[in-house]
């Protein structure tokens, strides 16, 4: 953790992620100018196209170098003969790289604080929602980071990992268009399981599916061995 | 004494290249190792498979009586490993990345911080404990490295290639400390310097593609593959066949070898060895005859270097008996 802070990389990244939340923030001040209810608030910060071009252009930032530095350097070689297991290795570098994602959110905390602050009674959006709404960006974002920590793994190029990674959050987010084009509803109910749209969606509005955490603690834990087993065939050939 | 490396017909291949073939030698503790042979035959591999950071394809790997394969934290445990290029975190400072380090290791509180302290004074880098280690020079990265591999006071240190890139004060240095550590740690050195095998180890290994061509104490590498000693003279005075028949006839004379040069023969004798330093025998011979005249009386003992050479060549099956 204290490298990213350590590295200009990491301000660059707060600074890219606060202006798209920042943009975002902004629309939904003149919404509520408009006169727009309080709780699309939440909705209209979390569920927007700047929430997922944001995670699309930090994540692969974020866990680009977490693999692919050691492995340019050569300090995988001093890390693999500690006498730590590889899975501590990869769940080291993943909450690593979670806590500097909580980090970025955290400032984004301010907008509904100076939301209530503006507003006749103080209480404009519920906490409820609003937490439902960060429970997606956690695990959504958990998830991402995961893909991003195994695509660092492969390469030695940060910035092929970078792009692996981007490639796979891009196709992960159109893919949550699927169920608005989909024909049949069998087919509709089969792509609302992956659609990240859809999840955050209703996240924004409060409903938390425990489905859809399931879906990605899930997936997320997955890469994770997935990631932990790549390391490891150096070892077991 | 117990063993401290155990290597049993190891095997490694790379695709169709077969990088370490076959290989078996053990090491006892406290003896410091040198591992010898040119690039690419085998030595970074074999180190890496030691540590666990490679797998063998076949063979066994015992390190303090734990297989590589079965308990391989309990062996890393006790190896402090440097590797080749000693990478270290360049943006990290001295202090923070030995405190890291021996947090990951398993070390804490109390006992992490004297241990850091005792290394960082061991390996002399007291005084740069706040630089950042990107603007270091090589000797001391390459210190610090030591000081990584120490931290946890491991039994076996594996050190590949230890002294390149550093200037000869450097070398020295790191020489003289590897030579204290040998005292409380067992030490595995690869190094392509044989002057370096010569002045540390006592024992030598040399490999090469992938295979252990010598495995003896440097005593007896020197004796059995360096020959016998011989001693280089100069003489004129008379004809090359008079020089070289009078000399055979001196007690423990072997092989006479001998070619004129600028009018001088040199002879290069080899001492048999019932007697051990044949000069003054020559000296006193050349003394006898009134025309001789003598300008150059030396010992010589074909070094490592020539015996690495010769080993090492394509036609290395036939020097070894």
């Amino acid at each position: 953790m204290q490298a990213y802070l350590l590295s200009p990389m990491a301000y660059i990244v707060m600074a890219i992620f606060l202006v798209l939340m920042g943009l975002s923030f902004s629309i939904v001040v003149q919404q509520l100018v408009r006169g727009a209810p309080g709780n699309d608030v939440v909705q209209a910060l979390f569920a927007s196209p700047f929430f997922w071009m944001a995670l699309l252009i930090t994540v692969p930032i974020i866990t680009m170098r977490l693999f692919a530095e050691e492995k340019r350097s050569g300090t995988i070689e001093t890390l693999m003969t500690a006498p730590i297991t590889p899975g501590q290795l990869v769940l080291a570098k993943f909450f690593g790289a979670l806590t500097f994602y909580i980090l970025l959110w955290l400032p984004t905390l301010s907008y509904v604080l100076i939301i209530n602050h503006f507003t006749a009674d103080g209480r404009l959006v519920d906490p409820g929602i609003l937490a439902g709404a960060y429970l997606g960006v956690l695990v959504i974002g958990a998830t991402f980071i995961a893909a991003g920590l195994f695509f660092s793994s492969f390469s030695e190029n940060q910035i092929v990992s970078a792009m692996a990674t981007f490639a796979t959050i891009a196709a992960f987010m159109l893919a949550g268009f699927l169920p608005w084009m989909a024909d049949s509803p069998l087919l509709q109910d089969f792509t609302r399981t992956f659609s990240g749209y859809l999840h955050m969606n209703d996240f924004s509005r409060g409903s938390v599916h425990t489905q859809y955490l399931v879906f990605y603690i899930s997936t997320c834990a997955l890469i994770l061995f997935a990631t932990t087993k790549f390391l490891e065939r150096g070892k077991w050939q | 004494m117990s063993a401290i490396i155990e290597v049993n017909q190891l095997t490694k291949r790379f695709s169709r290249l077969t990088a370490v073939n076959n290989v078996s030698f053990s090491v006892n503790k406290g003896e410091i190792v040198g591992f010898l042979g040119p690039n690419g035959a085998g030595k970074s591999t074999t180190m890496r498979i030691l540590c666990g950071y490679l797998s063998a394809d076949r063979g066994t790997v015992k390190v303090t009586g734990h297989d590589l394969m079965t308990e391989s934290l309990e062996a890393r445990n006790n190896i402090g490993y440097l590797p080749e290029n000693c990478p270290l975190y360049k943006d990290m400072r001295v202090d923070e990345y030995l405190n890291y380090r021996a947090r990951l290791k398993g070390l804490r509180g109390v006992r992490l911080k004297e241990r850091v302290k005792a290394v960082k004074t061991q390996c002399n880098v007291d005084d740069v404990g706040r630089r950042i280690i990107g603007q270091l020079s090589k000797g001391y990265r390459q210190r610090v490295g030591l000081a990584d591999a120490l931290v946890h006071e491991p039994d076996l240190l594996i050190l590949d290639e230890p002294t390149q890139g550093l200037d000869p004060h450097q070398i020295r240095q790191v020489r003289d400390m590897i030579s204290q550590l040998s005292k409380k740690h067992t030490v595995l050195l690869s190094t392509h310097i044989l002057s370096e095998v010569e002045m540390i180890c006592k024992k030598v290994i040399i490999i090469h593609e992938g295979k252990i061509i010598a495995d003896e104490s440097l005593n007896d590498v020197q004796n059995k593959l360096c020959g016998r000693p011989q001693i280089i003279a100069e003489i004129k005075g008379a004809p090359v066949k008079k020089i070289v028949s009078d000399i055979k006839q001196l007690k423990g004379v072997g092989r006479v070898n001998a070619a004129v040069r600028y009018g001088w023969v040199r002879v290069s004798v080899t001492e048999k060895e019932e007697n051990p330093d044949l000069r003054e025998d020559l000296f006193n011979l050349v003394r006898s005859k009134p025309e001789w005249r003598m300008r150059l009386l030396q010992p010589h003992r074909q070094s490592l270097e020539e015996v690495f050479m010769q080993l090492t060549s394509k036609e290395a099956g036939a020097i070894l008996e």
